[in-house]
């Protein structure tokens, strides 16, 4: 009997590998929601003023519905799975080390600011976004703007132009 | 009996037609209730979330949804001031931003942390909007950012940098403002600055400084850093394209002494067809869409220098066409690529020279290549061909004056034979005519068929000027001395 042997044995590793796989799947998951939004974002002290300003902004509940965005919703690529998780894991990678090894009072916010486009991901915008391309002369204030962007005219990004979206009087909070 | 039934009829038609046009129109001029009382009577569609205003955009009432077209915010915007600034609402609700239902609020909101901003405005005191009486490029940015980036990779961009920062200029106006701070500011705020632009400061009211502000200048410098005054040519708050089309949109200030580009521009026959015909062209029709023979019937500055014509993209890089630079002392071909600037300023706070020679980054001749293309959009290759070949000419005929003199210039002073204060040494004043006037009118009349701008206010005063320096240097150069009776250099023949 080494063929059922083998045969129960392939079976079995498949089903432990399936658990672990699916455990670990879930895990990732989790994970990756859990860090996700401004609460967990806002635990480091660095980024408290950047929560305060998100939370007075359409974006961050201040609208009708209180609906909210979540941090990653823009700071990460949405375009792919792959990018996703590769920018998620080398921009935690450098903001851990940066915050427990480094002197983050060094680091010129404002500066930074004014180069918003560095943080914020087209794709991000447009996952949420996703009918804007559709829009047509009948609301022309979606239409207008954004024409020339959608038929690629123009190498501008979204933040390029949205320089505040997402926190609201932000250099108001970041000063010393 | 049939004739007279068919009367009856028509005649009840006409009575019928009438009173419902009569009762349309009542209507329409519905008192300017902003948002409209539910269960008015019975129009189409409009329920309470549409919102109806006068006098917006071309016609009598235009309806807006609320949330695409006006929002309630900018709605009271629009309504305080009609009372406050009628006739900025009134030239606004004529434009086309208008009709897009771009508004006040859209162009004159800036975010809190923005160096313009303020709440001087009652009706926004103690909220969450913040306003600005500047409006930066930077604004326009955002729905033209094609035409934005093209201005501030011309020359156009740099006016305002350069007139603020070459020494040269400061130095010029320390002497004519007599050194006296009382008129601190006068001279360039009212002249220099209403062309070239000022760099906009805010006092500690957060509005903007007398001494900078206003200013009609094209390469304005906003306190937001950015570089560009759109309004400078399509002026507020209507926008038009037409307007920036027309010869006068140049002419406000390539004019006079030293770059007398409307007035060669009325010389020559483009500029008399304009006169004879230009009221019946059509000056509304799209960018790119504006074509020879069905919308006109000669070029204005902006065919030639900016428009979509003969296959050719409309810019608003004005440098893109251009060949030769004219208005510097010696004349060079225009080899720099793009201006840098606008560019350099916004990127790093330094005021710097710029690219004197930014023009076509294909190089001189490409430019010289899109320029012949838009000649023969009406002329045969030939005579596009041999009409700029001559002006060529003519340049590198300024381009020996322009040597000699420097020549002279720098022989002189080597020798020390150069006065301390240049506005009083008659050797440094005509040379300074000759480039600065004499060979400027010479080139752009050579270039843009001004015949009398090329010659007799052109090179034939430059001959003129450069046997009198030709005998300021002999004497000089004779006898070591500089002698305090010489004159020359002021307007010589003017």
């Amino acid at each position: 009997m080494p063929k059922a042997t083998w045969m129960r044995a392939t079976v079995l590793l498949l089903l432990i590998g399936a658990i672990i796989g699916v455990g670990f799947s879930f895990a990732v998951y989790e994970t990756s929601e859990k860090t996700a939004d401004a609460n967990f974002c806002g635990s480091c002290h660095t980024m408290k003023p950047f929560v305060s300003a998100f939370e007075i902004h359409v974006h961050g509940g201040d609208n009708r519905f209180g609906f909210q965005a979540e941090c990653n919703d823009c700071h990460l690529p949405h375009d792919g799975l792959a990018h996703y998780f590769f920018v998620k894991v080398k921009s935690s990678t450098n903001d851990i080390w940066v915050e427990t090894f480094d002197n983050t009072d060094k680091i010129d916010w404002r500066k930074k600011i004014k180069d918003g486009n560095r943080f914020v991901y087209d794709s991000g915008c447009l996952s949420c976004h996703a009918d804007l391309e559709n829009k047509t002369l009948s609301n022309p204030r979606a239409f207008l703007p954004h024409r020339l962007y959608f038929s690629k005219t123009t190498t501008k990004t979204c933040a390029d132009c949205h320089a505040n979206a997402g926190h609201k009087h932000l250099s108001e909070f970041i000063k010393e | 009996m049939r004739k007279a039934a068919g009367l009856v009829s028509v005649f009840f038609l006409v009575i019928l037609g009438s009173v419902s046009l009569h009762m349309a129109m009542a209507a329409d001029s519905n008192p300017a209730a902003v948002e409209k009382p539910a269960g008015a009577p019975a129009q189409p569609a409009p329920s309470s979330h549409y919102l109806r205003y006068p006098n917006i955009a071309f016609k009598q009432k235009m309806t807006l949804a609320k949330g695409t077209g006006i929002t309630k915010q900018a709605a009271q915007c629009i309504a305080c001031h009609s009372q406050k600034t009628p006739e900025i609402v009134n030239d606004w609700s004529k434009s086309v931003m208008a009709h897009a239902g771009v508004s006040c609020f859209d162009c004159h909101t800036v975010s809190k942390d923005s160096p313009m901003a303020n709440q001087k405005c009652p009706g926004v005191a103690g909220t969450d909007i913040y306003v600005s009486s500047l409006v930066s490029s930077a604004t326009c940015e955002k729905c033209h950012p094609n035409e934005v980036k093209a201005f501030r990779q011309s020359g156009h961009a740099r006016a305002a940098i350069q007139a603020v920062s070459q020494p040269l200029n400061q130095a010029l106006l320390a002497h004519e403002d007599m050194n006296m701070p009382e008129f601190k500011d006068a001279v360039f705020m009212t002249g220099c600055a209403q062309c070239h632009g000022s760099q906009i400061k805010m006092d500690a009211d957060q509005m903007p400084e007398a001494g900078s502000w206003p200013v009609h200048g094209i390469g304005t410098i906003y306190p937001d850093a950015t570089v560009g005054n759109c309004t400078a040519c399509h002026l507020n708050h209507q926008f038009s394209i037409a307007q920036a089309r027309k010869p006068s949109a140049c002419g406000t200030c390539h004019l006079g002494p030293d770059h007398p580009d409307i007035e060669i521009y009325k010389q020559s026959v483009h500029g008399m067809l304009f006169e004879a015909r230009g009221a019946k062209w059509h000056w509304n029709s799209p960018p790119g869409g504006w074509q020879p023979m069905a919308d006109y019937s000669a070029p204005t500055c902006a065919t030639c220098h900016m428009s979509g014509i003969n296959g050719l993209q409309p810019t608003h890089n004005v440098d893109l066409r251009l060949k030769w630079n004219l208005w510097a002392p010696v004349s060079n071909q225009r080899t720099g690529g793009f201006d840098t600037a606008a560019e350099t300023f916004m990127k790093t706070g330094k005021l710097t020279a710029g690219n004197p020679l930014a023009g076509n980054p294909q190089g001189p001749e490409a430019a010289r290549k899109d320029m012949l293309q838009v000649c023969a959009a009406c002329h045969s290759t030939e005579f596009g061909q041999n009409y700029l070949g001559m002006a060529d000419k003519q340049i590198g005929l300024f381009n020996k004056y322009a040597h000699a003199a420097s020549e002279m210039i720098a022989t002189l002073q080597k020798k020390n034979l150069m006065m301390k204060d240049p506005w009083a040494d008659p050797a440094f004043r005509t040379y300074y005519y000759m480039w600065h006037h004499e060979g400027r009118r010479m080139r752009q009349g050579a270039a843009m068929e001004g015949p009398d701008y090329s010659h007799w206010h052109g090179v034939f005063e430059l001959q003129q000027s450069l046997r009198i320096l030709q005998a300021i240097y002999n004497q000089r150069i004779k006898t070591g001395k500089i002698d305090y009776n010489q004159t020359g250099g002021v307007g010589v023949g003017e």
